[in-house]
């Protein structure tokens, strides 16, 4: 791959500036700039000519991947992209963005938990899918697999998935997700067909060092495919953000303001400079 | 190290010149606080105990076994000043709120752990003895945790593998030690 650095900092630059302010209690961290570089470029190309779901997309890869195609920083990338995301703000966000990059990519998103079935016209309808979900420190990967699940659901028979999760050999927890994940994967159909290790650093300031890493499954058994799309079991919700920390809001709603995209005017006030005419 | 800590889950905290006031001041407004109501808000911000992804889990789990709560605090000298706007409610969810209990008061913070006593107590804390008990860093070694941005945390006790000589402890002295009770941690906002 090659491209040009200034243009795609640049351009990544556009979709963080874009992002509304993530809410930790959700597990929405967001990823460094410079790794949504190579993240973003990375989707592009194997997800080129597709029609792509992201199941969650709060670091923004999805508009990334996007804009760097609109931008023609790369000329490869997805044909269309389709967010789904429980959180009202990033849903918007993404649509007022995307409208801007409608002449070279087709852009939508949608208002969606993973605990809610599928809604049908996402069943079956996408060449492939994007996820980094809340990656399942203490609930064994529960949250991730429940993601990887709707994902897998949301794809043709041929599908890729590329599945972004916690990666620290020094840390055990993630090691067992890993496992867990690939495990419920090859249940699913999918082999792992590429694995980039330790790839991404986030802003995590009690994790600063922690990385995650970029998988790609490949369904090659349709046989496996899940026939329906049915709600999370009561039991999955319990722990979905770690032990004893159950999954409990369906959305995540924005606050209607005039001032979108700009600092909350309940931050700050005016001060005059008063100038005097003697 | 104590067997109720060793048991027990640890909040391991550093406290000192907070909102203006100093940690003499604190103490004697807390101890006030707790014998007028019962209860005390400790006030504190950061993301690394935030009320509803790691302390009320973390406290959850460590009571389902039998075991208590407990915070200890390393006293130090503390640049941080922020603004003493008092809160006036708070929120075991983040969703439905409440006034703040009279003879309650929390400064210049976003949440509050809820103790009871609060108890000067000195020791030394074995840092390397420790683990993270939750969140992404769960299991590392709370002196490899704490020597970043994090000055504060959950930790349960892990006997170290082999014995380390005394001089090379990680050792916290530790000044303040309070239970903590449910709800273990809230929101705050004025």
């Amino acid at each position: 791959m090659e491209f040009d650095l200034r243009k795609a900092i640049n351009a990544i630059s556009d979709v963080v500036q874009n992002r509304p302010i993530p809410l930790r209690e959700f597990d929405q961290i967001y990823m460094k700039v410079a790794d949504m570089v190579i993240q973003a470029e990375y989707v592009a190309r194997v997800f080129d000519n597709k029609n792509v779901v992201f199941v969650g997309d709060g670091d923004g890869i999805a508009l990334s991947a996007a804009h760097l195609k609109a931008q023609r920083v790369i000329n490869y990338g997805p044909q269309s992209i389709t967010l789904l995301d429980f959180d009202e703000r990033i849903v918007n966000s993404v649509r007022r963005f995307g409208e801007k990059l409608s002449p070279h990519i087709k852009i939508s998103s949608h208002l969606y938990n993973v605990a809610d079935a599928l809604p049908s016209e996402h069943f079956g309808a996408y060449d492939g899918f994007h996820i980094n979900p809340p990656w399942g420190a203490s609930n064994d990967g529960e949250s991730v697999i429940a993601f990887f699940e709707r994902g897998s659901q949301a794809t043709k028979e041929k599908s890729l998935g590329i599945v972004v999760i916690a990666d620290d050999p020094d840390l055990q927890w993630t090691q067992g997700v890993l496992r867990d994940t690939q495990r419920r994967a090859l249940e699913l159909g999918y082999v792992v067909a590429e694995m980039l290790p330790q790839l991404h650093l986030y802003h995590l300031d009690d994790a600063p060092d922690l990385r995650s890493c970029s998988c790609l499954f490949r369904r090659i058994d349709p046989g496996c495919m899940q026939p329906i799309s049915e709600p999370l079991k009561s039991a999955r919700l319990e722990n979905f953000y770690g032990k004893s920390s159950p999954l409990r809001f369906r959305y995540v709603r924005e606050r209607t303001t005039l001032n979108t995209d700009r600092e909350s005017d309940l931050l700050y006030t005016l001060e005059k400079l008063e100038v005097g005419n003697g | 190290m104590d067997d109720k800590i060793k048991q027990g889950g640890l909040i391991f905290m550093k406290v000192g010149l907070h909102a203006q006031e100093s940690i003499e001041d604190i103490v004697e407004r807390k101890q006030r606080e707790f014998e007028e109501t019962g209860s005390i808000f400790w006030g504190y911000g950061g993301n690394t105990c935030h009320p509803l992804t790691m302390v009320q889990p973390f406290a959850k789990e460590v009571e389902k076994s039998g075991n208590q709560i407990l915070i200890v605090m390393q006293k130090m000298n503390s640049k941080h000043a922020a603004p003493p706007e008092i809160a006036k409610e708070y929120s075991d969810d983040g969703v439905d709120w409440q006034p703040i209990p009279k003879g309650i008061e929390v400064r210049g913070s976003r949440y509050a752990l809820v103790l009871d006593k609060l108890r000067v107590e000195e020791f030394d804390l074995d840092l390397g003895e420790l683990q993270v008990g939750i969140g992404p860093s769960r299991g590392r070694k709370a002196d490899q945790y704490l020597v970043g941005q994090a000055d504060k945390g959950c930790f349960l006790y892990t006997p170290q593998d082999l014995p380390v000589a005394q001089v090379e402890q990680p050792l916290k002295r530790i000044g303040l030690v309070a239970n903590v009770k449910a709800p273990y941690a809230v929101f705050l906002k004025n």
